[in-house]
């Protein structure tokens, strides 16, 4: 099998800091340098009816993860960890904030294979997809580095930022999670996320 | 080229892969028995033989590798080089300890005794299941290499005090029993907090890629603490059984002799 590669978020401008990223509190992710305003782009839903991400999400806390079903280790083992915290969750605190997975692999996440894969974590979880053009604005809206391909053919992998961005009912990001945050943490993060930078 | 299995972070594939490392080491400690351990007659070489094959087993490609991804099959690992090749490849050296010098045999009838044999095993079975030790070892081929050896260090420790021959064991039949049920005792910690916690224990275990998309980490490592005790225990428990019928058989022998007197 391929070596996969995936980038991290330290290669990403929002967490490189003179003394590198720093935990934001009592929280386990990563303070950002300054937070960052909900991003506008517009992607298509499973379902195919157009998301304005934006106006969908204002509000409400969202964890927004970039990746792919093909992918080896780095996306099945975030959203599991997502997953496991948020099944576990009473229904009302889950309907309290979205999570959202936009594939960098339109090509081979079709609605039917993408649907049935985030299923396996978390049914609640809204996968997204679209053209490259609508991918590529909507990860430079987020900040990220743009996903690409290692090759165009055969069984190819995909290069991904591997991060998860987080946006608190403020509309702002002010906390990223990198890969290798683990369910114990988003356990006790998710909670204190719904209500920090909320005004409640 | 990798000597020995560790935990890689590499995508997990069925592709047979060769550990020239754990080739070596099965093959230095055939080389030291052929050398130093074996005596001429009785089945020694057989039980030696027979605790080697488990070591490989539990060393080599699919298990070893697979102990880098999965907590299960790390505690597979630890059933089959602490637990069962233990008392196979002491069982092929009784005979040569049996035949010890003075000071060699005073100190593996030293070692037989339970109380160094129940501390040294199990700060080594407890010590090497915490998550600290092992997301710190598991990740290079000579932390694995040292949790192997320390598996298989403590194996030896918990079943010397039975397997001893019988001029340097120290415990009668009765109290090898009751020794080897307690020793199980310790090991419903690691394994209750594998199979109770909320969360996986070991990062390694939690992050490393998947083996298989519904196999998750809580329920490899729910897997991981049942084996440690439905499997593991089972495994003491044959050692308990083949004392008591031996136990069984020389007093059988002893009742037959004095009623034929």
């Amino acid at each position: 099998m391929k070596r996969v590669w995936v980038m991290t978020l330290a290669a990403l401008s929002g967490c490189q800091g003179k003394a590198g990223p720093e935990l934001a509190g009592d929280l386990s992710g990563f303070a950002l340098p300054e937070a960052t305003a909900r991003p506008a782009f517009s992607l298509t839903t499973l379902a195919g009816d157009s998301f304005d991400f934006r106006a969908r999400t204002a509000g409400r806390l969202t964890l927004l993860f970039f990746g792919y079903t093909n992918c080896p280790d780095v996306c099945p083992a975030t959203m599991a960890n997502i997953g496991a915290v948020t099944n576990r969750l009473p229904s009302a605190e889950r309907r309290e904030f979205d999570v959202i997975f936009v594939t960098t692999d339109p090509d081979r996440d079709t609605p039917e294979r993408l649907g049935p894969w985030l299923a396996k974590f978390d049914r609640e979880i809204i996968g997204l997809t679209g053209s490259a053009a609508q991918l590529e604005a909507a990860q430079r809206a987020a900040g990220i580095t743009v996903a690409f391909r290692d090759d165009s053919t055969g069984n190819y992998n995909v290069f991904h930022a591997a991060q998860v961005l987080v946006y608190s009912p403020d509309d702002s990001a002010h906390v990223m999670y990198p890969f290798g945050t683990r369910q114990a943490e988003w356990g006790a993060d998710l909670p204190k996320l719904l209500t920090r930078w909320s005004g409640r | 080229m990798t000597w020995w299995c560790a935990a890689t972070g590499q995508p997990w594939s069925w592709a047979w892969r060769a550990y020239p490392g754990v080739w070596l080491f099965i093959g230095l400690l055939a080389l030291l028995y052929w050398r130093f351990g074996r005596t001429t007659g009785g089945t020694g070489s057989r039980w030696f033989a027979a605790g080697l094959v488990l070591l490989w087993l539990a060393l080599d490609w699919p298990l070893g590798a697979l102990g880098g991804y999965l907590a299960s099959a790390h505690t597979g690992q630890y059933i089959l080089i602490a637990l069962a090749a233990p008392p196979l490849l002491l069982l092929g050296l009784r005979d040569r300890a049996a035949q010890a010098g003075a000071g060699a045999a005073r100190w593996l009838r030293t070692l037989a005794g339970p109380v160094p044999a129940f501390l040294g095993y199990n700060l080594i079975m407890l010590g090497t299941h915490v998550p600290e030790v092992v997301d710190g070892l598991m990740v290079s081929q000579l932390g694995s290499f040292a949790i192997d050896l320390l598996w298989l260090i403590g194996g030896l420790m918990l079943w010397w005090p039975v397997v001893a021959p019988p001029a340097l064991q120290r415990l009668s039949p009765p109290l090898a029993m009751a020794y080897l049920f307690i020793q199980t005792i310790p090991a419903i910690f690691p394994a209750a907090f594998l199979v109770f916690a909320d969360y996986p224990l070991y990062r390694l275990y939690e992050l490393a890629p998947r083996v298989s998309e519904g196999y998750t980490p809580r329920y490899d490592h729910q897997v991981a603490g049942l084996l440690m005790k439905i499997v593991g225990d089972p495994v003491v428990w044959i050692g308990i059984g083949v004392v008591f019928f031996r136990w069984a058989n020389a007093e059988r022998r002893k009742d037959l002799a004095a009623a034929g007197r």
